[in-house]
């Protein structure tokens, strides 16, 4: 199932300087429920190439397309415009399509790759879904992908490798990095917003590692140990570059300052969890669009947990 | 009322559930007919989900019939029927409970115990508001009668839950505290009565005091109220009713006495002695004994409706056991009154005894289960307790064992029971929660955290069952096996999802499985298939597979096939005598499976014939002592994949190599 949900615009509520819980009782529900629609499988990626449209990769190795409709009345809906099988197994089974991402690029005919359990990369445009190609680029389990550049791609493997791939040829690694002294297992790759070389992978023992592929043969790479367990998901915030977040088995969220920046923040990290979830964060999402930064995740538990957080460097002249 | 004989509740009955198949499978009534065409239903059990697939069968295979029969769609059909199955609707219950039920395991686990009982209520208060909101949520919901006998299910679990937090947790908790104003607090909440809309109702209906003494229903009402202790409300009602004309002098009078001393019964406050409380309470019920003695004498010289049923209320609150009984319909209120006005002070010891008593008016038989439950609980009959707990609901029984076990007080039960009950219960609440897809990890917390044994093997048995859909779901299985410490579940999780990885073609990561778990026959077959393509290909493209294995992984065949890479790669590269060198590590660290030397004997024959001497003297000796060796084995079986012809190239490439190095050194 494909859910949609609205939650309110944290920059246009009166602000409180004292959050009381009181106060939770009579305000609105967190988030509420606008639109529903069936997918085939689990949904084990999602991705918004534009406003209106919504990308998945399904457990049957599916990329499929979903268009967000608003009618007039301020209804809104969910559609499914195309779906197209990307991942099988060389004995014909479907293989999962572990996950997606949209080339950054702003013109029309962009693309979405996907990866999946059967080693395989696949690109299609969105716009049209069956002139979808497939390259065969690993022996393992391909976790991540993402692009750090519009012709470049980076995967990253359970066998612990981040490959990089230029989309002109797409079937040829151009180059691979490991960590010699330790055996990970990468569960996930995000790219930052706009240093193409700097890399972020997490790992199935917990730690985020922030790779700089400056010099390929050499590249530097260093560990925050800030989870406990599979970190499922990585991303760089994308109002603040200086912080990657992370979600893991661990049941919390990660807010890694990197970097100390002109602001005297210092590296650090800060965590979030809820008492009522004792289960696997697994995927998350920064909203981009609202000063207040929002941080949005779902978890085993049947929890979609949010956090609204004033932005700090936001002042009233 | 006899107390319970041990045979009625330690053997338990199952309920009974019985499904009809629809559509069904034979037209109503026509089973005999059905059934003489041969056929019958053969069914399978899912081994993880309460769930059983059914279908038509034949009794004798078709091709033995004699004469052939016909064939219906309905026998086409497979129905998954499920029992016992968690509805969707309880799922954020679940969840949240869950979340709680672990924290209590976390801090009991931290082995403090001056803060255990403090954190035990809140915690306790934490499950409460979980099934009320439970309970809100159902109200919201759309009638029907799921959600009708949800709903009784849960105030039912709230009703209990909260008598068994007041007996043994908030009163241990106090120093001497009194269980009767929470027993009252939890009775109004529970069980509340009179209903305020019969107050609004009378009220409404009679304009004036008059009609409200006229009223019949205004004294049973006034009394309902003197039994649950409401007494600011008689006081309001009396005075409402006090001027009425229609009531003699004396009732009026009376009444309004009364109103008065219910305005001034004693409650008990946090920075009063019990001593100057008691004597405060004893002054409160000598004024009202006395009232009813003047009463009573009045009513003795004169026939007086309305005297006589306030002389019923004034008894009620001076704790005249006979009145409380007649006013009181559940054996909940009469104890209620019984306590609040006759042993206001009453701790939870007496519970017990008072309870009896008061049982005994009442007819056993008569009782619901939620009212045997209780009635378990006030006189302290756990095993029995549990039992009925057990039969409202599997979640229920499961969290009531564990707060009893950190309490202390599961031990009485043990004796009774011949199973320990807390690891029974829970068990139990785990296999229902396996029968949802969604809970499968909730399900395995409960079966961890039980910490015992069985437990454990139990949890074993499941996780390795769980389907692998997903290779997240793969890793999550296994940090679950981690995290309890199941490393056999481990090992064969592993080899699942070896198997699963080989069949589907992924061979590296089959590989890497089976190492994992040192399965070195798994691994040397994958190898020799990896082998077999190549020699069927002629194109080596295993190595990014092998690549990707674990470097520090030492199986032979993975060495040998990745210095065989090596290998090709230098003679393709022109580094003869590299390759050479490579070739000869194999042969002599004898790291190549039996059926491959031959192949690489042929591949040394390019090396020998060429323009360079790659291999010295005592080289051509090594390769020849191979091919000795294989010639051997040649001779003993007639399988080999290399033909004879070129065995006797590679001898003479051999000898002419031997010459020339010879010369050369």
């Amino acid at each position: 199932e494909l859910v949609l949900w609205t939650t309110a615009n944290p920059d246009f509520q009166p602000t409180d300087d004292d959050k009381d819980n009181d106060d939770s009782e009579s305000s609105s529900p967190l988030a509420t429920l606008v639109a529903k629609v069936k997918h085939d499988g689990d949904v084990h990626d999602i991705a918004a190439p534009a406003p209106d449209i919504v990308a998945t990769a399904s457990s049957f190795g599916m990329i499929s397309i979903y268009n967000i409709g608003h009618t007039d009345s301020g209804d809104s809906s969910l559609s499914l415009r195309e779906a197209v099988t990307a991942h099988k197994f060389a004995n014909g089974e479907p293989a999962v399509a572990t996950s997606l991402s949209v080339q950054p690029t702003n013109s029309a005919d962009a693309e979405i790759a996907s990866c999946g359990e059967d080693g395989r990369i696949a690109y299609a445009p969105i716009l049209r879904l069956d002139a979808l190609q497939r390259h065969e680029v690993d022996s393992t389990v391909i976790t991540g992908v993402c692009w750090p550049m519009p012709t470049q791609l980076a995967i990253a493997t359970r066998a612990g490798q981040v490959k990089l791939f230029d989309r002109r040829a797409p079937a040829e690694v151009q180059a691979v990095f490991v960590d010699p002294s330790n055996t990970y297992e990468f569960e996930c790759i995000a790219a930052h917003p706009s240093q193409s070389f700097r890399l972020a992978t997490g790992t199935d023992t917990g730690a985020v590692l922030l790779w700089d592929i400056r010099n390929p043969k050499k590249p530097t790479m260093e560990a925050f140990n800030v989870h406990e367990s599979n970190v499922w998901s990585v991303g760089f915030h994308p109002s603040d570059a200086a912080k990657i977040v992370s979600c893991s088995e661990d049941a919390s969220l990660a807010v890694t300052q990197w970097v100390s920046d002109s602001d005297r923040q210092s590296r650090g990290v800060r965590h979030l969890s809820g008492f009522f979830n004792t289960l696997s964060v697994n995927c998350f999402d920064v909203c981009p669009f609202t000063r207040t930064s929002i941080i949005i995740a779902g978890s085993d538990s049947g929890n979609l947990l949010m956090e609204k957080t004033a932005a700090s460097d936001f002042a009233i002249y | 009322m006899a107390r319970l004989g041990t045979d009625k509740f330690v053997v338990e009955r199952e309920k009974e559930v019985a499904t009809r198949l629809s559509p069904g499978v034979f037209p109503t009534g026509r089973q005999s007919e059905w059934s003489a065409q041969n056929r019958t239903l053969t069914h399978s059990v899912h081994p993880l989900t309460n769930s059983v697939a059914l279908c038509v069968a034949g009794k004798q295979p078709r091709e033995q019939l004699k004469t052939d029969i016909r064939t219906y769609e309905q026998d086409q059909r497979i129905y998954v029927c499920g029992f016992g199955t968690t509805p969707d609707e309880r799922l954020s219950f679940v969840n949240d409970t869950h979340a709680v039920f672990s924290a209590i395991q976390s801090i009991m686990d931290a082995r403090e115990t001056h803060v255990g009982v403090d954190a035990l209520l809140r915690m306790s208060a934490l499950y409460r508001e979980a099934m009320l909101r439970q309970v809100r949520v159902l109200q919201d919901a759309r009638d029907s009668e799921f959600v009708r006998s949800e709903s009784d299910v849960f105030q039912a679990m709230h009703a209990v839950w909260h008598l068994l937090e007041i007996v043994y947790v908030t009163t241990n908790a106090g120093l001497s505290a009194s269980v009767v104003p929470y027993y009252m607090e939890w009775l109004n909440f529970n069980f509340p009565a009179p209903a305020a809309a019969d107050g609004e109702r009378i009220i409404g209906s009679s304009p004036d005091s008059n009609a409200l003494a006229q009223n019949p229903d205004v004294w049973p009402y006034v009394q309902k109220l003197a039994l649950r202790g409401h007494v600011t409300t008689v006081a309001n009602m009396l005075e409402r009713i006090a001027p009425a004309q229609v009531l003699s002098a004396a009732a009026s009078r009376w009444a309004r006495e009364l109103a008065q001393t219910a305005r001034d019964m004693p409650l008990a406050s946090s920075d009063e002695t019990s001593g100057s409380f008691n004597a405060r309470w004893r002054r409160w019920n000598s004024g009202l004994q006395s009232m009813a003695t003047n009463i009573g004498s009045m009513l003795d010289k004169a026939d007086d409706d309305a005297l006589s049923a306030l002389a019923m209320v004034v008894d009620v609150m001076r704790g005249d056991a006979d009145s409380i009984s007649r006013v009181g319909d559940t054996w909940q209120d009469v104890l209620g009154a019984v306590l609040l006005y006759s042993e206001p002070t009453a701790q939870t010891e007496r519970l017990p005894a008072l309870a009896q008593l008061v049982l005994e008016q009442f007819e056993s038989d008569d009782f619901t289960l939620v009212d045997r439950t209780l009635a378990a609980l006030v006189r302290h009959e756990l095993p029995e307790f549990l039992v009925y707990c057990n039969q409202i609901d599997a979640w229920l029984s499961a969290h009531v064992s564990d707060l009893m076990q950190h309490i202390g007080i599961l031990d009485s039960c043990r004796r009774v029971f011949k199973v320990e009950p807390r690891e029974h219960y829970l068990v139990f609440l785990g296999e229902r929660y396996l029968t949802h897809e969604g809970l499968w990890r909730v399900a395995m917390d409960y079966f961890g955290l039980c910490r015992t044994r069985v437990s454990q093997n139990i949890m074993g048995e499941y996780i390795v069952r769980m389907p692998l859909e997903s290779d997240r779901k793969a890793q999550q299985v296994l940090r679950v096996c981690e995290r309890y410490k199941l490393t056999e579940a481990m090992e064969r999780v592993h080899r699942q999802l070896g198997r699963q990885k080989w069949q589907r073609g992924r061979l590296g990561a089959a590989i890497a499985h089976f190492v994992r778990v040192s399965d070195s026959s798994a691994v040397g077959q994958i190898c020799d298939q990896l082998w077999a393509e190549y020699l069927a290909s002629g194109q080596l493209t295993y190595g990014p597979i092998i690549d990707s294995v674990l470097a520090t992984s030492a199986h032979d065949r993975v060495r040998f096939l990745t210095v065989y890479r090596d290998f090709h790669e230098c003679y393709k590269g022109g580094e003869f005598k590299r390759a050479g060198k490579l070739l000869l590590s194999i042969l002599v660290g004898e790291i190549a499976p039996s059926h491959a030397v031959p192949d690489l004997l042929v591949d040394s024959i390019p090396l020998l014939e060429g323009d360079a001497l790659v291999f010295g003297a005592d080289d051509t000796l090594e390769l020849m002592r191979c091919a000795e060796s294989v010639a051997q084995s040649l001779v003993d079986s007639d399988v080999c994949g290399v033909g004879r012809d070129e065995l006797s190239i590679f001898n003479v490439a051999c000898a002419r190599n031997l010459a020339r190095s010879y010369v050369m050194q």
